[in-house]
């Protein structure tokens, strides 16, 4: 399913929005980059860029305190209900004497059912789960990889496959050596054997999305990043090594990194799928404070 | 003659020195009205700002950076949307997050944002303010 489908839907979904609310004046869904997915074709002017691309700044600064929900704006003239509806956002002008808590159970309703019917019937290509209530990023950019990857993206992907390239090259060597080998051994290959075999790899890689924090300081290294003690547990108990050193990240505007890991220093941050990128690295990603990335663990050389 | 420009006289001495007096009032007003607001039940604190100066009182220390920088991006991304959609001037403006709720407007020239819990009704502090 493509994205004009699913703009297609969505204005559909934001027109019967409309019918049943008759106090909206101008809707339109937009992404967390600004993207604006559907609406008015009279909505969009300069004005309203320039509207848009403040809310996207709000919605940035309020990641810090778990992202932005609602935002409402009650005028002389008129009212603007911002509402976040999967990691999308909502906006809709209305008329000072709209029904505000009946739009508010509409759009509640109507849009993240429309969203969940899209998803279900296109896997694939589907929004990912907004991680808590942080905005999301397009789907455009979530898509597979394009059919002519930049060098950098395929050495993520290479980094990434080793585990699974390992195991099939020395795949006839146990053939060899296996009555030496322990039984343990021999599960913990089974396993990955299922999972080079699995018809959808992509999920048993360990690649998931974070939301990125900034620090900075004097004794802060360029190249380590902090995550979550659980996340670098389980890719660890994942990949069957002692531990992760080191992450690839893939920003989704192609940049892609690599740097050493360890665990986040400061415990309030933790369990929040937070990624803590130094400064620098941030700046040589175009990284900004709240935007997605994606991480992948190295396998660790032996 | 004289009888008409000695009233527009008087009125011009009154534009010099009055909105000072009255300014200075008028915060008062405002941190007495806030101090109370803030006495409530789940309000978290509020930022009381004019042009020079501003009054910060938020019961947890470590998030006033992060308050007073969503505040202040909530404002001027509502002042955006109003020009953008012509909403005239802004009565207030009501920012909700997972948790928290930002109730935000401008009395004169001092701007308000009063933190509080989702449950609590921002309406009834509004009215207290205006």
């Amino acid at each position: 399913m493509n994205e004009e489908i699913y703009a297609i839907a969505l204005k559909n979904a934001l027109g019967e929005i409309k019918n049943v609310c008759p106090g909206i004046k101008k809707a339109f869904i937009l992404m967390d980059d600004g993207t604006i997915v559907a609406g008015d074709e009279q909505a969009v002017d300069p004005s309203v860029e320039r509207a848009v691309n403040s809310l996207q700044s709000l919605a940035e600064k309020a990641v810090s305190v778990d992202g932005l929900n609602d935002l409402l704006i009650d005028g002389d003239k008129g009212k603007v209900y911002v509402s976040q509806v999967n990691g999308m956002y909502a906006v809709m002008s209305l008329s000072k004497s709209a029904d505000l808590p009946f739009l508010r159970t509409v759009t509640g309703i109507t849009l993240p059912t429309i969203l969940k019917v899209l998803n279900n019937l296109s896997p694939e290509t589907a929004l990912p789960t907004p991680l808590k209530s942080a905005p999301i990023v397009p789907h455009i950019q979530f898509r597979p990889a394009p059919s002519v990857p930049s060098v950098k993206e395929e050495e993520v992907e290479e980094t990434v496959e080793k585990p699974e390239e390992t195991e099939e090259i020395e795949a006839p060597e146990p053939l060899e050596a296996r009555e030496a080998e322990t039984e343990a051994e021999t599960e913990a290959e089974a396993e990955a054997e299922v999972a080079v075999e699995s018809p959808e790899p992509a999920i048993d890689l360990p690649s998931r999305q974070f939301i990125v924090d900034k620090f900075g300081g004097f004794m802060v290294r360029a190249d380590t990043v902090q995550l979550d003690s659980e996340i670098l547990e389980r890719w660890s108990s994942l990949l069957n090594v002692k531990e992760i050193r080191e992450v690839d990240i893939e920003t989704f505007i192609g940049k892609t990194t690599r740097c050493k890991a360890k665990v986040i220093s400061d415990q309030k941050l933790e369990g929040r799928g937070l990624i803590r990128i130094p400064e620098k690295t941030c700046e040589a990603l175009e990284l900004k404070r709240g935007e997605l990335v994606r991480v992948k663990p190295v396998m660790p050389e032996e | 003659m004289p009888k008409k420009k000695f009233p527009q006289v008087e009125t011009a001495e009154q534009i010099e020195w009055a909105p000072k007096t009255e300014v200075k009032e008028q915060v008062a007003d405002l941190r007495s009205v806030l101090d109370k607001v803030k006495t409530r039940e789940g309000v978290i604190g509020y930022i009381l700002r004019a042009s020079t100066s501003a009054a910060v009182d938020i019961k947890d220390p470590s998030k006033i950076i992060d308050y007073a920088v969503l505040s202040a991006s909530a404002l001027e991304s509502a002042e955006s949307l109003s020009e953008a959609f012509e909403l005239g001037r802004l009565s207030n403006i009501v920012v909700e997050t997972k948790d928290l709720k930002i109730l935000l407007l401008t009395i004169g020239e001092h701007r308000i944002s009063v933190f509080m819990e989702k449950n609590v009704d921002h309406y009834s502090i509004y009215k207290e303010l205006r």
